[in-house]
């Protein structure tokens, strides 16, 4: 029996706009069992991004029950909310929102310090997460130096040198070409089947559901449809 | 993560660079202003120090009584006896004797006819005692225009404005003529040793300076003086010291009703200088209590530009589970750091600056020249101890409440609404 990491019973999410309120998420129930390579796909405007940011703890739903990983999100305190994130949730952005200051070595290394990892722990986790993603090579370099794929895939790094349960990706591919989507995609993947790690993307882009295992077709807040497909394989 | 902090400080100069200018800038202008402010101020005590008041001043109490008069009737009697009581109990101090002294200058021109006359305000110091330390106290050998210091009873310096006006020059004579301590009439014939600037522009007018015992002589004030100023043999000022020594010294003679009695005044006590030195204490303190607050509202703002530059790395810090709490403490991390940093330049810099205007100082005598006033005429800066901090801290904490105020706005949004903002 397959394990549930996520669960959402009557999610809703609220936002005050001038005197009435605007409906964001109405009614999600989902499930997400761990190892899945699964999408919420649909217009912008459409909740994708709000659904991501309560499942990854940044926001807490108006009305109902979202449980990641056991901890209910509702209940948690700011500093329990960034635990949760710090040792079990990875992000990757639209952006790869890299910290320009720093290196590539350091931005992936910067996860590993919230943790206090000693030093040479965080080197070799580091520099393995890089080999992972084929940066291996460019551990040194500023992320101004990188182009916008190798950037994304510090961002996986990034994301995967904790060796998190769960990673949300929002439309991750949107300022990659093709091909470089496509690489994205299949060391995402890859790295889903090897970790059995949770991937779960916000995104409209029809190249990412062509990876993904399971649809969710959000429109209005409200699931449309939830499908499970044949994915592509790496 | 403290060398993760600095790593960024040390390679995003946006990050560093504005704010270390600021609190150097701050730090900078606080130091060499209060510097200038101590020197300019404490130039105008010093130089009352040296030629009116002394640290410390002895006299007799009638004296001390009727001391605008300078009244050198009522002068001390029996010197040498209590210039021996003094240098054993209060050794700390150089004491020298003064005389004040008021009288008439002529000086003869041909077929007995007056070249030029004036009043004249006199001042005996002991040119000729080695041990006295006057010559060089009053600055007199590079205050010296022309001619000499006195080396032999008879000789006379005179303010370089007055001998203009008398129309004397180096050797000519002139004519003393003033009352003795008895009320009789003083008379004496000087020769012109040299002219000189004594920094003072009242005093450069109508001032002559003559040995001690050449007016001992001449105003029959034998064993006797008018005044015995102690100095601090290092020359600084110390209030609260001097006030204790005053105290010991009056307690001696608190009971005695002789009015020729001798009493003891410090540099505060006299002249209104008490309230100058407080005035001194109290522009300073104001100096640094505007200067946080403007510097606070100034790192504030720079702080707030700073932060919301940094938004974007907020959110990335949190989505990477780092606690909102935690970027605060770094924030107030990096703003000690920085506020350290630009307080060491600030300091360093305002500290070059002090010490240069300590040593060069600004002329002002060309703006004086009608002035009857006694102010310096070169305005100088003082550099003292206090000058290593009194910069320093503020520079710091107002990094750090600047920081902080900025800081409160970020973490007190939620983090969801921040994370909008983000854009992330």
């Amino acid at each position: 029996m397959s394990e549930k990491i996520i669960t959402t019973e009557k999610l809703f999410k609220r936002y005050p706009v001038g005197d009435g309120e605007f409906t964001a998420l109405n009614d999600i129930n989902l499930t997400f069992d761990k190892g899945e390579f699964s999408g919420i796909i649909g217009p912008s405007g459409s909740g994708k991004t709000t659904l991501l940011n309560i499942l990854g703890s940044l926001d807490s739903p108006t009305e109902g029950r979202a449980t990641v990983l056991g901890h209910p999100i509702s209940s948690l305190s700011h500093k329990e909310a960034a635990q949760l994130r710090n040792k079990h949730i990875g992000f990757i952005f639209q952006v790869y929102n890299l910290l320009p200051v720093y290196t590539v070595f350091e931005n992936v290394e910067f996860a590993l310090l919230l943790q206090n990892r000693s030093a040479s722990e965080r080197k070799k986790e580091v520099m393995q997460a890089l080999e992972w993603v084929g940066l291996e090579n460019m551990a040194n370099k500023k992320p101004s130096k990188l182009s916008g794929g190798e950037g994304q895939r510090v961002a996986i790094a990034r994301a995967m040198v904790k060796r998190p349960d769960l990673v949300l990706a929002d439309e991750p591919t949107a300022n990659l070409d093709a091909k470089n989507a496509h690489a994205i995609l299949q060391t995402m993947k890859k790295l889903n089947e090897e970790l059995n790690t949770t991937f779960i993307f916000a995104t409209h882009d029809e190249k990412v559901m062509g990876y993904l295992n399971r649809l969710i077709h959000l429109e209005d807040g409200k699931v449309a449809k939830d499908e499970i497909v044949t994915a592509k394989t790496v | 993560m403290i060398k993760f902090i600095f790593k960024a400080i040390l390679r995003d100069k946006n990050r560093s660079l504005l704010p270390v200018i600021v609190v150097a800038i701050g730090v900078f202008l606080t130091i060499a202003l209060s510097g200038y402010i101590s020197g300019m101020l404490g130039d105008i005590v010093e130089q009352t120090a040296r030629f009116q008041t002394g640290h410390v001043k002895v006299i007799s109490k009638a004296y001390a009584e009727n001391i605008d008069q300078l009244p050198n009737d009522l002068a001390l009697l029996g010197i040498a006896k209590l210039h021996e009581e003094l240098n054993a109990d209060y050794p700390d101090y150089t004491w020298v004797n003064r005389i004040k002294f008021g009288g008439i200058i002529d000086v003869p021109g041909e077929n007995d006819v007056s070249k030029g006359q004036g009043p004249a305000m006199g001042i005996a110091i002991e040119i000729f005692s080695k041990n006295s330390g006057e010559v060089k106290r009053l600055n007199l050998v590079n205050s010296l225009l022309s001619g000499k210091i006195p080396v032999k009873s008879g000789e006379v310096l005179l303010g370089y404005e007055f001998a203009d006006k008398l129309h004397v020059k180096v050797g000519d004579e002139l004519t003393f003529m003033g009352n003795t301590m008895n009320g009789s009439i003083a008379f004496a014939v000087f020769t012109v040793s040299g002219t000189i600037r004594f920094g003072n522009t009242a005093m450069d007018k109508g001032t002559i300076l003559i040995d001690f015992t050449d007016a001992q002589q001449i105003l029959d004030m034998e064993d006797g003086t008018g005044e015995i100023l102690g100095f601090y043999k290092d020359e600084i000022f110390l209030q609260d010291h001097a006030l204790k020594t005053a105290k010991s010294f009056n307690a001696k003679y608190a009971n005695t009703t002789d009015e020729f009695a001798p009493i003891m005044k410090t540099l505060g006590e006299q002249n209104s200088m008490g309230r100058y030195l407080n005035i001194i204490d109290s522009i300073t303190n104001m100096f640094v209590f505007i200067f946080i607050i403007i510097m606070s509202i100034v790192l504030w703002n720079t702080g707030l530009i700073g932060g919301l530059r940094r938004y974007q790395e907020f959110g990335i810090r949190l989505a990477l589970g780092e606690e909102k709490g935690h970027i605060y403490k770094t924030m107030i991390y990096e703003a000690v750091l920085i506020g350290v940093i630009g307080s060491v330049i600030g300091t360093i810099l305002g500290i070059i600056v002090t010490i240069l205007m300590q040593t060069y100082g600004i002329n002002i005598s060309g703006m004086l020249k009608n002035a009857t006033m006694m102010v310096p005429t070169v305005l100088k800066s003082k550099f003292t101890p206090q000058l290593l901090y009194i910069g320093f801290i503020p520079g710091v904490a107002a990094m750090v409440i600047g920081n902080m105020l900025a800081g409160i706005g970020i973490y007190k949004r939620e983090t969801a609404t921040l994370f909008k903002e983000l854009e992330v």
